[in-house]
């Protein structure tokens, strides 16, 4: 399983890079291998508020419905509306084209809070 | 997410070589199988659908009916008459429940020999369809792989490895000879495309798989077989069948013979429904959207609920959402309802079925 060095990672398996302007969210390859084939994503609606631990989105495989926590408290910035119509983006480039959306958070430093990638790599083997 | 798997489940011949193609294995009726190996369920379903595909179905049940009486006894037990076909065919059948004709199981009967029958029920109601063929039937199943290959090409494929069996005629049984041993082929399957399904003894399974994987065939899981068989609108005992649905309702009149003589198990009660009418009719759904519907979701007209999916999904040939949904008769093809999807109530319209024709 690909978990790269530079994210941060939760145990509902999202991942978030900090970047100029909030967080980039995503699902991590471990998530998307477990799904299965994505076929539709329930984006969140830009300008939103969403509180750490939310269900803010959900993707759908051919066999079931996960839903998708918010990492951290903010606001839902931008959107890849590219997934609508591609959502196989997901399992294809899961850190890359298949990110979710941006989240700026409500304070800043929350990534802290979440794991690193040895400690999510240690989540995902037990 | 996947669902640890229980240690008491059966296990397939062919399981080794699954788990070495890096299947992602499930439960499944009772059995670990494979939802789909590393190309994913997308892949295999569009294989089969433009080229063939090959499906272990080792967990389907066997019950072996020999001997004199044994055709009166499959006569009086299921809705379907064997006075339609003859020794080398297949028949699709369904065993129904005795006071409200509920279908207890829906099931291929392989008719082998003048009295030889291979019934073959879906894997957890095999004990039973046994029990309703009066103790007569003997339990095969581990005795046995069954290997289906499905698609355009199936038989084309088949046929560099086993001519004989490639040949069988659709709905037709026939016995094959492959490296010494014997085996039964029958043109028959559950992907809505033509194909074969061949059964032959376990301890032999794995070198006629790896053949045929040889020719270039890509296996395919549980996950494809579950998306074809939906475009297809082929019954899934447990959702479209099962307690409280009869045959009617779910429309398949045409596996009922009303004539054959003697009746059959539960006909006092199908044919109660069958004059005061049935109240609600199995109907396929399409939605605009890729959002798959899914089983137990309400179907609303109006903004009343009148009616339940039983299946749902993504149709990868459609590319939108498609369900099978229990419906009032009167919701004809082209009415407009709404099914609702987590709370979300997502526009459908009814239509006709299936949703994908076979090509050609």
């Amino acid at each position: 399983m690909n978990v790269p060095d530079d994210l941060r990672y939760t145990s509902d398996h999202e991942w978030a890079r900090a970047e100029e302007g909030g967080l980039r969210i995503g699902i991590t390859d471990y998530a998307q291998d477990a799904l299965g084939d994505i076929v539709f994503v329930q984006l969140p609606e830009p300008g939103a508020h969403v509180s750490a631990g939310d269900s803010f989105a959900e993707v759908e495989s051919t066999k079931s419905v996960s839903d998708i926590y918010a990492p951290v408290s903010g606001t839902v910035g931008e959107v890849n509306h590219e997934l609508t119509d591609s959502p196989q983006r997901l399992n294809e480039d899961p850190y890359g084209e298949g990110w979710l959306c941006v989240i700026v958070p409500d304070e800043s430093g929350p990534v802290e809070s979440l794991l690193d990638a040895e400690g999510y790599m240690k989540l995902i083997e037990s | 997410m996947i669902d640890p798997v229980e240690p008491s489940l059966r296990r397939s011949p062919l399981d080794a070589a699954h788990r070495v193609l890096g299947a992602k294995m499930v439960p499944f009726g009772g059995w670990e199988m494979p939802l789909s190996y590393a190309g994913g369920t997308l892949t295999e379903h569009m294989a089969c659908r433009e080229d063939a595909v090959v499906f272990d179905v080792s967990h389907l049940g066997t019950v072996r009916v020999e001997g004199a009486g044994s055709r009166d006894l499959l006569q009086r037990t299921f809705t379907n008459d064997l006075a339609k076909v003859e020794p080398g065919r297949a028949q699709y059948t369904h065993l129904l429940d005795d006071t409200d004709a509920s279908v207890l199981d829906d099931i291929i009967v392989w008719w082998t020999d003048d009295e030889s029958f291979d019934v073959m029920p879906n894997a957890s109601n095999t004990a039973r369809v046994r029990a309703a063929l009066e103790g007569h039937g003997r339990d095969v199943t581990a005795e046995r792989a069954i290997i289906a290959v499905q698609g355009p090409n199936a038989r084309a494929r088949l046929a560099a490895v086993v001519p004989e069996a490639a040949a069988v005629g659709r709905f037709r049984v026939t016995r094959f000879e492959w490296n010494g041993i014997v085996g039964v082929a029958a043109g028959t399957g559950y992907t809505g495309e033509d194909g074969v399904e061949c059964a032959l003894p376990g301890a032999h399974a794995v070198a006629f798989w790896e053949t045929l994987l040889g020719t270039g065939i890509r296996p395919a899981g549980l996950g494809a077989r579950d998306t074809l068989r939906l475009e297809a609108a082929l019954p899934l005992h447990g959702h479209e069948l099962g307690p409280g649905i009869t045959p009617l309702q779910a429309g398949l009149s045409w596996v009922v013979s009303w004539t054959k003589p003697g009746g059959f198990r539960g006909r006092e009660a199908l044919e109660r429904e069958r004059d005061r009418g049935v109240s609600r009719l199995l109907a396929g759904l399409a939605t605009e959207g890729r959002q798959p519907p899914r089983g137990g979701a309400d179907v609303l007209h109006s903004g009343k609920r009148v009616g339940e999916v039983t299946s749902g999904n993504f149709s990868p040939v459609l590319g939108h959402g498609i369900a099978l949904a229990f419906l009032p008769p009167d919701l004809t093809v082209g009415t407009g309802v709404e099914i609702d999807l987590r709370g979300r109530p997502v526009p459908a319209t009814v239509v006709a079925l299936p949703f994908v024709k076979k090509k050609g």
